[in-house]
């Protein structure tokens, strides 16, 4: 990336250093962003038994989107509405399966904050790989913090901008 | 830019000149591709199975937009099997220059078509089918057998490898993101070209074949359209062609300002939008839409896709471009312009496949051992269960990936907006926009 | 041409045709057992030949969903049967004759539909084989599997089954015997036990207590876990968990004829809703051998399967005890 050259050595130089110092200001703000820790407890509710009663067709589960809190005990009732279908927590790890007739549920704690896809895990015709729900947990902080970046990189890059701006001739 | 000459190593250049080496890639290759064919007819109907869209759509994707493109360039290319035939026939030999040449029609490509429109057409013609050409074996069987067939038709009828110049949909992507690639074919010294008698890097010779690619490797200047199949090395009489190490993305300090290219820009980030929604998001309704194909849902579906494709995404870039009242100023900018979004659109791709690749892998390990699904076991793992790879790591890669990307287009974009004497201002925030959607439908 | 050209030539010609030839011989040689939905072709193929004594050698693999397969009247576990890989499974028969294979996992509404035979042949094995069934009792007593049913009883609650087995055997002698439960519906004994001379006067609610009582008596705890196991595993999916003909696919089978949705065969319009199993009204007046009867022949085109070449005898009994718990309290 080029500036226009200062007139100046003087100039030059401070506004060296004030680029150097945006830089900066931008990679600390980066590394908060991505790796400061969430303040917790914050109004956080408190953890609760929740049921959920899922049906999973080819190929969609119904509801497709779930949201429990951070600390829920969750039990996840699978009916399968045409052939035998799976239900797999990725991050989780955790599954069930479910014949069509015979419900099948599966009870696990949510102690993972974020946003995981469950998918079908029992081959179910074409579009099996395809098969995916999500469930949020809490916040989802991947996403927030992802966001956050970019919002910081549009910053930083309207910062340079300014810079260049300032620097010499750049609309 | 410095760059380090790789074949200043004289093994490394014998070794990519030698004919007898490229021939044995290319036939493993071609053997692969024509089992590949045979197991999507006659393997099991079930997709995840099967070993051709196994091989073709989780361990060949996995390996061109994680490795090949990003570090390679077109190194793909140089290895595919699709226009051997083809050329095996054109050329009537399978190793070098000798007796007499065949005579085949030997046309020129049409001139209108010298771009890389019909490729485009050709992607958008796939993805329109994507969902049942991932996941059906039949399908993915024919449409390689379809490309073999065409890349063969068109070497009888044309010069040079006039499929994967202006027809191939992997190609045309290919093309664009190889720009980034850290690998480069260039001469080493434009003057010794200007006076070399005869040109055989493009015209051919007892050494070798001129240019397949119809590129003078004289005047390259970008990765695009080179598909580093080494001719020019073997028939360069000066020994002035070289491959080189560089940085990452130098072609794109020099865009090249083409319509066609930008479009394939819009076409790339738009499927990679709609993929991410409909392949990996929990809406049923829409993978049904694109799934049953001939359904009123599916017409809206390819509506949809083609108007976000070619109206949406690009009309509003241009509106980050300047508009004005001299048109082809203002087409130059545009397409300048969109050539910034070209590691975001690769960022996306590669975070887009990390998904399924890592999800799905294991289905690759299964196959391997069974790639007929008539119940042999190989190497003991075709009773592997399926299982997602590396779970904890893939949303924190696919996190980097976007944001790195995205810092790389709005640089680049600040760039060549700078140089346009326009304000990058919009160009950054359509990335920064478009960014954060793909990080909502993935993560 | 130059001898490296040819060598080449050759080299190349040999890898590729084997890359195709090879694969298809392989495919070609081996015979297998396709297991689809009925919608899209059932078992291919579907009539299979084997001797009497000598293994029958299947390999069996899925081109859609899993499905499981089993043979009827034979005693040998069932397999499952998944997309993709290939299940190997051996069978050897005692017995000539027909014998009717189908799928065990709910793999669509039409899942019973997916059957298919296999002819052995030869000698029996043993002196003892298995003789061929006799008439099914419901034919036996000319009962009339169609004829409308109505109990015209209301009960505030489920009977509860208050007597033991010893007291039934010793004050009820008559009604104990396996015989009688098996020929008589539960509405039809309550009657007779109030208006028996010989038996002390009871009202209503004692008279169906002994009635479930004597129900309880004619079968034990492992008959009704065996009851239970099987209706879940082949009844539940249409007539629902609890009975109530409230299954996944009930909606798909009660829709009218001509809107069949994707999944039904179009040569069955004449589905109807599965019955409800909990409705006293109907299953008070069934006696055991009218639900066997039900279940042998089964619905004639309404979408309820047939059982009679699936189902052992000891089998149709269970389901036909576990029946009865929706309407008998039984601990």
């Amino acid at each position: 990336m080029r500036i226009a050259p200062t007139p100046g050595g003087v100039q030059a130089g401070s506004s060296t250093r004030k680029r150097r110092f945006a830089w900066l200001l931008v990679v600390v703000a980066a590394l908060l962003v991505a790796f400061a820790p969430f303040p917790t407890g914050m109004g956080a509710p408190p953890p609760i038994h929740r049921l959920i009663s899922v049906q999973a067709g080819q190929y969609a589960y119904a509801p497709s989107e779930l949201q429990v809190n951070l600390g829920d005990t969750v039990t996840i009732e699978l009916a399968s509405t045409d052939s035998v279908h799976g239900l797999y927590i990725d991050g989780y790890g955790y599954s069930v399966q479910a014949d069509p007739g015979q419900v099948a549920s599966l009870t696990f704690v949510a102690d993972r904050p974020g946003s995981f896809r469950f998918r079908c895990n029992v081959t179910c015709g074409a579009l099996h790989p395809f098969m995916i729900g999500k469930l949020s947990v809490g916040r989802d902080t991947t996403l927030l913090r992802s966001a956050g970046l970019t919002v910081l990189g549009v910053l930083g890059l309207l910062l340079i901008r300014r810079q260049d701006a300032v620097a010499g001739g750049v609309p | 830019m410095s760059t380090l000459e790789l074949t200043a190593s004289a093994r490394l250049k014998a070794l990519l000149k030698n004919r007898y080496a490229q021939l044995a890639v290319l036939v493993l290759m071609l053997a692969g591709y024509a089992f590949a064919i045979v197991a999507g007819v006659v393997g099991s109907p079930v997709g995840s199975s099967n070993f051709s869209i196994v091989f073709v759509w989780i361990a060949w994707w996995a390996a061109l937009i994680l490795v090949a493109v990003p570090l390679l360039g077109r190194g793909w290319c140089s290895v595919c099997p699709i226009p051997i035939p083809g050329e095996w026939l054109q050329r009537g030999n399978v190793l070098g220059p000798h007796g007499r040449q065949p005579r085949w029609r030997g046309l020129r490509w049409p001139r209108q078509l010298r771009n890389i429109w019909l490729q485009s057409a050709a992607f958008l013609l796939l993805a329109l089918f994507s969902i049942v050409l991932l996941t059906t074996p039949l399908v993915t069987a024919v449409v390689l057998g379809s490309m073999l067939v065409a890349a063969t038709a068109l070497g009888m009828v044309f010069q040079r490898r006039s499929f994967c110049r202006y027809l191939c949909p992997v190609g045309g992507f290919i093309g664009l993101y190889s720009q980034v690639a850290p690998v480069e074919l260039r001469v080493k010294d434009k003057l010794i070209c200007i006076s070399c008698e005869g040109k055989p890097c493009y015209n051919g010779s007892a050494r070798g074949y001129g240019c397949p690619w119809d590129v003078f490797p004289g005047g390259l200047s970008r990765n695009t359209y080179c598909g580093l199949c080494m001719e020019c090395l073997r028939t360069c009489p000066h020994d002035n062609i070289a491959v080189n190490l560089r940085a990452f993305a130098s072609d794109l300090n020099q865009p090249a300002g083409r319509l066609d290219e930008a479009f394939k820009s819009f076409v790339m980030l738009g499927s990679a939008l709609i993929y991410s929604a409909v392949l990996l998001g929990p809406w049923g309704a829409l993978k049904d839409a694109a799934y049953r194909i001939g359904s009123s849902a599916w017409f809206v579906y390819v509506v949809s896709f083609l108007v976000i494709i070619c109206l949406v995404l690009p009309g509003l870039f241009a509106l980050c471009a300047s508009p004005g009242r001299d048109a082809r100023a203002f087409r130059l900018r545009f397409s300048r312009l969109s050539s910034a979004l070209i590691p975001l659109g690769l960022a996306a791709w590669i975070a887009f496949s990390l998904s399924f690749i890592l999800t799905n892998g294991t289905y690759v390990l299964a196959s391997l051992s069974d790639p007929l699904n008539l119940g042999w076991n190989l190497f003991g793992t075709s009773g592997l269960a399926w299982q997602p790879l590396l779970s904890a790591v893939l949303a924190p890669t696919q996190s980097l990936a976007l944001t790195g990307g995205f810092v790389w287009s709005g640089t680049l974009a600040h760039k060549v907006a700078s140089e346009s004497r326009i304000s990058s201002v919009p160009a950054v925030l359509y990335a920064g926009a478009v960014t954060l959607l793909l990080m909502r439908l993935l993560l | 041409m130059r001898g490296p050209e040819v060598l080449a030539r050759s080299v190349v010609g040999l890898v590729l045709a084997a890359a195709v030839a090879v694969p298809l011989f392989l495919v070609w040689r081996t015979p297998m057992v396709h297991a689809r939905m009925a919608e899209s072709g059932g078992w291919l193929p579907d009539a299979l030949t084997a001797r009497v004594g000598v293994p029958l050698h299947l390999r069996l693999t899925s081109d859609d969903v899993l499905h499981g397969f089993a043979v009827g009247k034979l005693d040998a576990p069932s397999v499952d049967v998944i997309p993709g890989k290939v299940t190997d499974v051996t069978l050897l028969f005692q017995v000539p004759g027909t014998y009717t294979f189908y799928c065990t996992r709910w793999c669509g509404v039409n899942h019973w539909r997916m059957r298919g035979t296999i002819e052995v042949a030869g000698e029996p094995s043993t002196a003892t084989a298995a003789a061929l069934p006799g008439q099914p009792l419901y034919a036996a007593l000319g009962i009339d599997l169609d004829a409308p049913r109505d109990a015209a009883v209301v009960l505030a609650q489920k009977p509860l089954a208050s007597l033991s087995k010893d007291q039934i055997r010793r004050e009820f002698a008559q009604y104990a015997t396996t015989d009688y439960y098996r020929t008589h519906a539960p509405t039809e004994v309550w009657q007779t036990l109030r208006g028996d001379p010989a038996l002390p006067p009871m009202d209503e609610t004692k008279a169906w207590e002994v009635t479930a009582s004597i129900w309880r008596s004619n079968t034990t705890a492992q008959e009704l876990a065996d009851g239970e196991r099987l209706f879940a595993q082949n009844c539940a999916a249409c007539h629902g968990s609890r009975g109530a003909g409230d299954g996944v696919f009930a909606a798909e089978l009660a829709a009218a004829p001509g809107s069949a949705s994707e999944g039904t065969l179009a040569a069955a319009p004449m589905t109807q809703a599965p019955a409800n199993l909990a409705d006293p009204a109907r299953m008070l007046a069934a006696s055991p051998a009218l639900l066997q009867g039900k279940i042998l022949r089964g619905g004639m085109g309404t979408g309820m399967p047939s059982w009679g070449p699936i189902l052992t005898e000891d089998q149709t009994w269970s389901i036909v005890a576990y029946l009865y718990t929706f309407q008998f309290e039984y601990h």
